[in-house]
């Protein structure tokens, strides 16, 4: 019996274009495989943000829109109202990284979850600026060293990181919350079905659902693979504690 | 036979599943992979594979294409 073999959705012989070891490869694959799973390939539209999360649209064999660089969920808002206004019910979700979502975009991704949109958000949380060379982001934690903090992040400098997943918790709107991990096989079992209730609560029409998933980039932290997944595993995890934050 | 299929042309050398295997059944080949590295090959000869595709999810490239369990 086979028990694995490449999503549907994953376009056929493509390769996968991101550094060795990032988690990017894996939390794509899990949107693939959820969207087999709820058979919604056909109806579904992705936004693709700037970042490293921008090459999505070159794997995944959905519809995709290239959003300007942190209006993702503004784009997604205007997708999902131009769908619900012309009676189809299709899916329509961002897979964006932390820079885009929470630095860039803070303002489109709260005033979606504020409002309620019926759509899904995906944040790739790094903890830094991936694909432009490792600066420092609004997720960089205390003391990381960014190529923009080579000191360390200080608080009394550059203040302190933000916690998405329990910043949407907090907006009305939302129905679903929750930061997820890939360092083991556990956790990418976990963030998957937390990626497939966030998808059946926008198929339900609740409102808001956003997943964070802690992601490592090794390149930028100069870290093996290996190491990356100890230090989100020992260091990132406990700053950032993965849970479901909200589920309506 | 439970077993793996993976695709050499796809693996840049993260070795994330050698350390994921329960078994221990995947290690480094002595083929030059995209990333100038040894890529990975499966070694099962005592049929020890147990088709659980854990490798498979770990993979960040796919490059783990199939995992087929007859237990």
């Amino acid at each position: 019996m086979q028990v694995f073999n490449v999503p549907k959705s994953i376009k056929k012989d493509c390769t996968f274009t991101f550094c060795a070891g990032c988690d990017h490869g894996v939390a794509i694959k899990l949107v693939a495989q959820v969207i087999d799973e709820l058979n919604i390939q056909d109806r579904t539209l992705a936004i693709a943000s700037s970042g490293c999360s921008v090459l999505l649209y070159n794997v995944l064999d959905v519809d995709c829109i290239e959003s300007p660089h942190g209006r993702g969920c503004a784009v997604a808002t205007g997708a999902k109202r131009a769908f619900s206004a012309n009676g189809k019910d299709n899916i329509v979700f961002t897979y964006q990284g932390d820079g885009d979502f929470a630095s860039i975009g803070l303002a489109e991704s709260m005033h979606s979850a504020l409002r309620g949109e019926k759509i899904t958000a995906i944040c790739i949380n790094n903890t830094n600026y991936g694909m432009t060379g490792g600066q420092m982001g609004p997720t960089s934690v205390l003391n990381q060293v960014t190529t923009t903090s080579p000191m360390g992040r200080n608080e009394q400098y550059h203040g302190f990181p933000i916690k998405t997943a329990e910043q949407i918790a907090l907006c009305d709107g939302t129905c679903f919350s929750a930061r997820v991990a890939l360092y083991d096989y556990k956790n990418i079992i976990n963030a998957k079905s937390a990626i497939k209730k966030a998808f059946e609560y926008q198929i339900k029409g609740l409102g808001f659902s956003f997943v964070e998933i802690l992601s490592s980039c090794p390149t930028n932290w100069k870290l093996s693979p290996q190491d990356s997944h100890t230090r989100i595993k020992e260091e990132l995890s406990k700053i950032y504690p993965v849970k479901v934050f909200k589920e309506k | 036979m439970s077993h793996i299929k993976i695709n050499e042309a796809k693996c840049k050398s993260c070795y994330l599943c050698i350390d994921a295997c329960p078994k221990k059944l995947i290690q480094k080949s002595d083929n030059i992979g995209s990333m100038a590295q040894y890529t990975v090959e499966f070694n099962d000869t005592k049929n020890q594979c147990l088709g659980c595709a854990i490798c498979a999810m770990v993979c960040p490239d796919m490059a783990i294409e199939e995992v087929v369990n007859d237990k």
